[in-house]
């Protein structure tokens, strides 16, 4: 019975925040009565189904599944892609009482069969977890019936949220699929990378691998957003892991350069600054004397090019006033990005942020008047934007009504978004945005009304 | 078919806790407490939040392996006092899952014995709770739905109708009982049981015309002051901002009758007239000219007033908006995947109008009375029915479904009509209405627009 995540997924020594809590744990428990992200599963499922020639099978009653199908919003593009499918075994009190190992087995033969996928994925759920179905073994048989990766992913979510997820899905990846294919020699440069934690959210790959290109640098897997199955088996002759937003998935950095010697960077890539910061620091990280002067080149000319295009937005938005309220690596990144804007960012929220991302945070806060908000609760919220005075809130979807209802203007910077905020381009739709809703009349209208 | 296959694939079905839940939604002051892992809450408020475009109040009890495998109680009780503390709502409605069901726990007991230490407490005198078994292995979202309206009714009717015949005060206030038949037909007031498959204005438009037959209606759920999306007064809301009250609840036994919509609840009638004791009228739907008139009929003679004006000319204009459509039906094949209720409601009103109801795929096997409206009905995902479609023979001319089949319909290049849930590609369907004449004359001029369009694009590729 696979009931027990590793304990090695709850120790990152890589994480500083982890690192300083007596109990290990510390990142994965929700208090009763509270309204929280998602489980393991969610997490799991938001890292991996985006490689679309794989089918996703969640083993599970039919809510883990059917309750949320259709709601990610990673872009897809190619022939064979299963992007847009959700698949689950819809467990009912028949399996309970009999198992659904082998009801698991003949559904995704049935699928196989019909889509042609190049591998599998089976997602654990709680309920299968708890009477203590064997999918690792289901998955052992299927890679070996079907010829193509099946790949277990212990992912019931009573194991923790959204993050322990991501690890787990990192893991699974790392034990199952990378290193299984050699790629073609022709498809490699001098300067191979890959991203880890870019699921390609409407459309932002697109962008930061134009911008990569630009500088001759060979994006060879994205992990995993538009990935295939093949592009991930042979990421391990990278160069280089560009870890981008994600903490969690540090870990898979960190087991892929203890296996295979690549050496890994964090960096993002909202905003000017941080953009051309992660090119340089790509570039560096290959110690070639000509890489780094092309891209010193391009990070020049780029550089004039978008404060030229955004200066319109930064005219009106300068001084104005932002409170952002979002996840981890975000909560330093996207200030970069605001910065650009020539805003001013008053609070950032840091409930999910690590002692790393704090200190970040300190760096672009030149006069350390940035205050780091703990409590993201809805009340919290606008309280603190009617004291400070904010212009408008950037954060996630599920606080895009807390401030709307109170007549505060809103961005959603977070995987509901309209836009891609990402590189080059994504910073002027940024300041395009954020200009286009402080200037709404809507809710001047609605004051006057109300 | 789909038990051959093993697995659902792009699920048409829903889990009978979100069923549940929206139940809950619908009443007033509320917040729902999901009592298992953080995910089975999580899942469905970010699904009901897309739909709605509105806060949803749903919380979790987080139960973690040591719940799950120990037990969950202290969980649920912890989980009740913290929401109860920090925000106050006037009712907690509480759901089990797949994971709070599977080690068979007796959730049921915990609840009642929360409910006696909240008593005793006496700190909580302002709360109400319900709690309904949803365990997401067994049935669909309808069958949630449709215990948690059961739970509302037993958890607050059966216990307070004793309380009130024995004071009897409310119908002393009342006066109906001793004035005779015209006083009581001046204040009927019924309890109303509404199928999910109602939008928002669906229940504000019935309200309308129960209150204009001199019908008080006590909507059980209420989905139309709850979930039609209106900015309140105050602003941002932790709590539901309408919704019925648990006040009235408490009198549906003390009210003359109950009504009762959509195929999904027909099984509620028997229950229903048991725990309040009250005649009990079953609809299956109030769509299309022919259902439209059997309701005002029936409305006519429990409220013995005529029809207003207002909705006779509704009638005129939905026999126009027939003669006017029928021609874009005319030889068209619509396949429809949706839950049982708008399955029977839509196919009602398109069948009228002439339209070849060709496929049929739903969520439970409960669709015995529509296989005669059907060329093929069957329960199924939207897989099978993107295959249904494809299909040699069967020609499809319009899709009706939720946002689920979005993609399978665009695939294979056939309009669709969204309706249902969830719709979290399209916006202000809580405006949408579709029941009673007016809503039927909206649903034949939205079909026939699409199929009007899909027409003009065939004539321009062959010029």
């Amino acid at each position: 019975m696979q009931l027990k995540v590793k304990e090695e997924l709850f120790d990152e020594p890589t994480c500083e925040h982890n690192m300083q809590k007596k109990e290990k744990k510390a990142c994965k428990t929700a208090v009763p009565g509270s309204s929280t992200g998602g489980c393991a599963l969610d997490g799991a499922y938001i890292v991996l189904s985006p490689i679309r020639d794989a089918l996703h099978v969640v083993h599970g009653p039919i809510n883990c599944l059917g309750n949320s199908y259709n709601q990610r919003t990673s872009k897809s593009k190619g022939s064979e892609t299963f992007y847009m499918y959700g698949m689950t075994s819809s467990i009912n009190e028949n399996d309970l009482i009999f198992g659904s190992e082998d009801k698991l087995k003949k559904g995704i033969i049935y699928a196989v069969n019909k889509f042609n996928p190049k591998g599998v994925f089976i997602y654990n759920t709680c309920v299968p977890a708890l009477t203590g179905e064997d999918i690792g073994g289901v998955a052992r048989d299927l890679t070996e019936k079907l010829n193509i990766p099946v790949v277990p992913v212990q992912s019931q979510g009573f194991s923790g949220g959204k993050n322990l997820g991501n690890k787990i899905a990192g893991d699974a990846l790392f034990e199952y699929v990378i290193g299984k294919k050699e790629p073609n020699i022709d498809i490699l440069t001098d300067y191979n990378i890959n991203l880890i934690g870019e699921y390609n959210i409407k459309g932002e790959l697109f962008l930061i691998k134009k911008a990569l290109s630009d500088n001759g640098i060979n994006l060879l897997s994205n992990i995993t957003g538009n990935a295939t199955m093949e592009e991930i088996m042979y990421s391990h002759k990278a160069g280089l892991n560009v870890v981008v937003c994600s903490k969690a998935l540090v870990y898979l950095a960190r087991k892929m350069e203890e296996k295979y010697g690549i050496p890994f960077i964090e960096e993002s890539f909202f905003g000017l600054s941080s953009t051309n910061n992660a090119m340089m620091h790509i570039a560096e990280s290959f110690k070639d004397a000509k890489l780094i002067e092309k891209v010193k080149k391009n990070i020049e000319s780029k550089t004039k090019i978008i404060r030229k295009e955004i200066e319109p937005y930064k005219k009106f938005l300068t001084g104005k006033r932002v409170l952002l309220y979002t996840g981890g690596v975000k909560s330093w990144s996207l200030i970069s990005a605001l910065n650009d804007l020539g805003m001013k960012v008053i609070a950032t929220g840091v409930k999910k942020s690590t002692e790393e991302d704090k200190n970040r945070i300190k760096e672009f806060d030149a006069n350390g008047n940035i205050i780091m908000l703990d409590n993201g609760n809805p009340v919290n919220l606008i309280k603190m934007i009617k004291d400070e005075q904010a212009d408008i809130l950037l954060a996630g979807g599920r606080n895009q009504y807390t401030a709307i209802k109170s007549l505060i203007p809103f961005l959603d910077v977070n995987q509901e978004r309209i836009n891609s905020y990402t590189s080059y381009e994504g910073i002027v739709h940024l300041g395009r945005q954020i200009y286009l809703e402080l200037n709404s009349p809507v809710y001047e209208v609605i004051r006057k009304a109300n | 078919m789909e038990n051959l296959k093993n697995i659902e694939i792009n699920p048409l079905k829903t889990s009978s806790s979100l069923g549940a839940v929206i139940v809950f939604l619908g009443i007033k002051n509320a917040v729902v407490l999901m009592h298992g892992s953080q995910g089975c809450a999580s899942f469905d408020k970010v699904t009901l939040t897309k739909h709605y475009r509105e806060n949803i109040p749903v919380y979790t009890t987080a139960l973690n392996e040591l719940g799950a495998i120990l037990g969950g109680s202290s969980y649920l009780k912890a989980g009740v006092k913290n929401i109860a503390d920090k925000i106050n709502p006037a009712f907690i409605g509480i759901t089990s899952t797949g994971l709070s069901e599977v080690n068979g726990e007796d959730i049921h007991a915990t609840f009642n014995e929360l409910k006696k230490e909240l008593k005793e407490s006496g700190d909580y005198d302002n709360l109400s709770l319900a709690y309904v078994s949803t365990p997401d292995y067994d049935g669909n979202f309808e069958e949630g739905y449709k215990n948690a309206i059961l739970s509302l009714l037993q958890t607050f009717c059966i216990d307070a109708q004793n309380n009130i015949r024995n004071i009897s005060d409310y119908k002393n206030n009342d006066k109906n009982k001793d004035n005779g038949a015209k006083e009581d037909i001046k204040n009927i007031r019924a309890n109303v049981f509404c199928p999910f498959s109602f939008t928002a204005m669906d229940f504000l438009e019935l309200r309308d015309l129960l209150e204009d037959f001199g019908i008080t209606p006590v909507m059980i759920p209420d989905l139309g002051t709850s979930m039609d999306g209106h900015l309140d007064e105050n602003g941002y809301l932790q709590t539901t901002s309408g919704g019925t009250n648990i006040e009235d609840l408490k009198k549906a036994g003390l009210n003359n009758l109950n009504i009762i919509i959509g195929s999904s609840l027909k099984s509620l009638i028997a229950p229903v007239k048991k725990i309040t004791g009250l005649n009990t009228y079953y609809f299956s739907n109030v769509s299309g000219l022919k259902n439209t008139d059997l309701f005002f009929k029936f409305l006519e003679e429990i409220s013995l007033r005529k029809t207003p004006e207002r909705y006779k000319r509704q009638k005129r204009q939905l026999m126009d908006a027939y003669l006017d459509t029928h021609f874009y039906f005319l030889g068209k094949n619509i396949a429809i995947a949706e839950g049982i209720d708008i399955l029977d409601s839509f196919s009602e009103v398109l069948n009228e109008v002439g339209a070849n109801i060709k496929i049929g795929v739903t969520t439970s096997k409960a669709y015995e009375n529509l296989k005669n409206r059907f060329e093929i009905l069957t329960e199924g995902d939207i897989d099978l029915f993107g295959e249904l479609i494809e299909s040699d023979g069967n020609e499809i001319d319009l899709v009706i479904s939720n946002s689920n089949a979005g993609y399978t319909a665009e695939k294979i290049g056939v309009p669709i009509l969204k309706a249902g849930f969830p719709l979290i590609d399209r916006i202000g369907h809580n405006f949408k209405h579709y029941i009673l004449y007016k809503g039927s004359a909206n649903l034949v001029y939205e079909a026939a627009n699409l199929l009007m369009s899909a027409n003009e694009k065939i004539m321009k590729e062959e010029e």
